[in-house]
C-alpha cells in the first residue's frame, strides 16, 4: 500500500476516522493504530507481520530482561544487550545479506580452487526490515545505557509497527515515540496545517517530480548508459539527484504529516541537503534520522568516534559509512557509495588538521558546489545495477556527442525544480501551515482538494514504489 | 512532547489554543468530497484496476455512471482539459538542430 494512492488515502480516511474516535481510551487507541499497522504491512505480504510481531517480542523481552538486570554487573546486562543486538542482526542478515555473503563465500572458494555448491536460497526481502531493525537495536542500547525506561509490550509493538515510519522511515528511535504513547494524543490547529502540507508537499514531489524523471530521463538511460550521448548521461545524473531527494523527502515529508494528523511528532529527516558546503554538513541535512542513528550507535557507541585518537576517528568514520552504505542493500555499489563518503568526510577533517591558517576558507558557494558534486559522483555508484555499469556510466561521459533522445524541456525544468528548493527559506513550509491554520475548514478542504486534483491530473500513470522501500 | 530532536511540525509561533480534530475532520472531509466529484476519473481508474469480483464489477459500473454524471453537469471537465495540457508539455521536445542550426523537423 503506497502513500500516493488512492487506497491508501481510503485506509487512512477509515483510520483517522476510527482512531479519534477511540480517543477516550488510550490504550483501544493504540490497539487500534496496532491492528491498523498490521493491515498496512500485511497488504504486502501477510507472512511478514509475524516477523514484525516476533522482532517487537525480541527487543522487549531482550529491554525486560536488561532492566530487571539493573544492579547485576555491568558485563551481564552488556551480554543481554549484545544478545538482543545480535538477534536483530541475524533477522536483518538473513533476509538481506545472506544471498550476498553466501555468493561472495562462493567467488572467494572459487578463486582458491575449492569450487563446492553453497546452499543458495531465493529470500524475500520483507520491506521496512532495515528501518524496524534498526529501530529495535536502537532501542535496547538506550535502555541497556538507562538513556530510556523500558516500555509495555504495546507500546514496543506499536514503536517499531506504527505504518507511518514502518516501510522507510524516518527511524524514529524510542526516546521519541514511547513518551508520546504514554497519553492520548491532542490534534492542534498547528500539527493538522502543517501535516497537511507536508503531505500535499510530499504527494507533488513523488507523484509529479520524482515519477516523471524516473520513467521519462533516469531509468532508460541507467538501464543502457553505452545507448546514450552524453548529454544524456550528464542530465540523467542530475535527475537522479533531484530524483532521490524528491523521492525519499517525499516520503519523510508524508509519514511526519500522517503522524501529525493522527496526533504525534516525528523528527525532521531532510532539510535541503543540497545546499551542504560540506560532506559532514550533509549529513546533517540528508537522512538525518540514520546519520544520526549511525553517528550515536555505531560512530560513538561502538567504535568509539574521536575518543581514541585522530587516526582511529578517520578509520571509525570510513567504517561508520562503509557499513551506512551496506545498510542500503547487498551489493557493491553501495559499499563503493559508502566507501566514497567515508572517504571524503575524513579527507575534510584531516584538510581541518593541516589546513595552513593564513589559508582563506573556501567561498560557501564553491564549497556547495564541491559537495554537490562530490554527491552526485556517489549517486551515480548508488543508482547503477552493478560496478560494471558505474564504470561503463562514467566512461559513457567522456564520450562526444550532445545529441539527446531522452532529455525534454519538462525534464529539464524539473531538475531545475528540484535545485530550487534546496535555496528557499528553509522554513517556507512553517510559515505557510501558520497562514492555513487561520483558514475557515470549508476553504482549506477545497484548496487541498484543488491541490490534489492538479497533482493527480500532473501525475504520472501509476506510482513507482519508493527507492528507499527497497532498503 | 519531547522537544530535543527538531520536527517540522513544531512551528514557530504560539499554538492556537481552540482544538484542531473537528477542524482537521472537516478539511479532510471537504476536500475528499470535493475530489469525488471533480476527479470521479481517478475513483473509477482504481476501483477497475481491483481484483475482479461480482462487487468488483458492480462498482466499476456505478463508477462509469458517476463519470458520466459528473463530466455531464461539467464538473470533470477542468480536470480533462488540465490533463490534456500537462499531455501537451510532457510531449514537447526539444527542436532537433543540424549543424548549421536548423530544426531537422522542419520548424526553423
Amino acid at each position: 500500500m503506497l502513500f500516493p494512492t488512492l487506497s491508501f488515502g481510503l485506509f487512512f480516511l477509515g483510520v483517522f476516522t476510527i482512531v479519534w474516535a477511540a480517543s477516550g481510551s488510550n490504550e483501544w487507541r493504540k490497539i487500534l493504530l496496532l491492528l491498523a499497522s498490521w493491515v498496512f504491512y500485511g497488504a504486502w505480504d501477510w507472512r511478514f507481520v509475524a516477523l514484525l510481531i516476533g522482532s517487537a517480542l525480541l527487543n522487549w523481552g531482550s529491554a525486560e530482561l536488561i532492566w530487571y538486570n539493573r544492579d547485576a554487573p555491568a558485563g551481564r546486562r552488556r551480554a543481554i544487550m549484545i544478545a538482543g543486538i545480535t538477534g536483530n542482526l541475524l533477522i536483518l542478515g538473513f533476509f538481506k545479506y545472506y544471498g550476498f555473503f553466501v555468493e561472495q563465500l562462493g567467488d572467494v572458494l572459487r578463486s582458491v580452487g575449492y569450487a563446492r555448491d553453497l546452499p543458495l536460497m531465493q529470500v524475500v526481502l520483507p520491506v521496512g526490515i532495515s528501518f524496524f531493525t534498526f529501530q529495535g537495536m536502537s532501542y535496547l542500547a538506550d535502555v541497556h545505557a538507562e538513556r530510556l525506561a523500558p516500555a509495555r509490550l504495546l507500546d514496543v509493538t506499536l514503536l517499531m509497527s506504527f505504518f507511518p515510519h514502518l516501510v522507510a522511515g524516518p527511524i524514529v528511535r524510542g526516546s521519541d515515540l514511547l513518551p508520546q504513547f504514554e497519553e492520548s494524543p491532542r490534534l492542534t490547529r498547528d500539527m493538522a496545517s502543517m501535516g497537511l502540507v507536508l503531505i500535499v508537499w510530499g504527494l507533488f514531489k513523488k507523484a509529479v517530480v520524482a515519477s516523471e524523471l524516473s520513467t521519462g530521463l533516469v531509468d532508460p538511460v541507467f538501464f543502457d548508459p553505452a545507448a546514450h550521448s552524453r548529454l544524456d548521461l550528464v542530465a540523467a545524473a542530475y535527475g537522479y539527484a533531484v530524483q532521490i531527494y524528491c523521492d525519499f523527502s517525499a516520503y519523510s515529508d508524508m509519514a511526519i504529516g500522517i503522524a501529525a494528523l493522527l496526533g504525534y511528532r516525528f523528527p525532521l529527516n531532510f532539510n535541503q541537503p543540497y545546499r551542504a558546503a560540506s560532506l559532514q554538513e550533509f549529513w546533517r541535512r540528508w537522512h538525518i534520522s540514520l546519520s544520526s542513528w549511525l553517528r550515536d550507535y555505531l560512530y560513538i557507541d561502538a567504535l568509539g568516534g574521536s575518543r581514541k585518537g585522530f587516526a582511529r576517528q578517520c578509520v571509525n568514520l570510513m567504517v561508520t559509512m562503509l557499513l551506512g552504505g551496506l545498510w542500503h542493500g547487498a551489493k557493491w555499489t553501495f559499499v563503493i557509495w559508502g566507501g566514497l563518503h567515508g572517504g571524503v568526510l575524513a579527507l575534510e577533517r584531516i584538510w581541518d588538521r593541516i589546513r595552513p591558517p593564513s589559508l582563506p576558507r573556501l567561498p560557501r558557494v564553491l564549497g556547495i558546489l564541491i559537495t554537490f558534486h562530490v554527491v552526485l559522483v556517489g549517486w551515480i555508484f548508488f543508482r547503477a545495477e552493478s560496478f560494471d555499469a558505474a564504470i561503463a556510466y562514467f566512461r559513457g561521459l567522456g564520450r562526444a556527442g550532445a545529441d539527446s533522445a531522452v532529455l525534454t524541456p519538462l525534464a529539464c525544468a524539473l531538475i531545475v525544480f528540484g535545485m530550487a528548493i534546496h535555496f528557499t527559506p528553509a522554513d517556507l513550509g512553517q510559515k505557510l501551515a501558520l497562514k492555513l491554520r487561520l483558514f475557515p475548514a470549508w476553504a482549506l478542504g477545497l484548496l487541498v482538494g484543488i491541490t490534489i486534483l492538479i497533482i493527480d491530473v500532473m501525475r504520472f500513470e501509476g506510482v513507482a514504489p519508493f527507492i528507499y522501500y527497497q532498503f | 512532547m519531547p522537544n530535543d530532536t527538531p520536527s517540522p511540525i513544531d512551528l514557530p509561533e504560539p499554538e492556537l489554543e481552540e482544538s484542531g480534530l473537528g477542524w482537521a475532520f472537516g478539511v479532510i472531509l471537504i476536500a475528499s468530497l470535493f475530489l469525488l466529484f471533480a476527479n470521479a476519473v481517478s475513483l473509477r481508474d482504481w476501483i477497475e484496476d481491483q481484483h475482479p469480483s461480482p462487487v468488483q464489477a458492480r462498482a466499476a459500473e456505478y463508477a462509469d455512471q458517476w463519470v458520466a454524471t459528473t463530466e455531464g453537469l461539467g464538473i470533470g471537465l477542468p480536470r480533462k482539459a488540465m490533463h490534456t495540457r500537462w499531455k501537451q508539455v510532457e510531449e514537447t521536445r526539444f527542436a532537433r538542430t543540424t549543424q548549421k542550426g536548423r530544426a531537422v523537423d522542419g520548424r526553423d
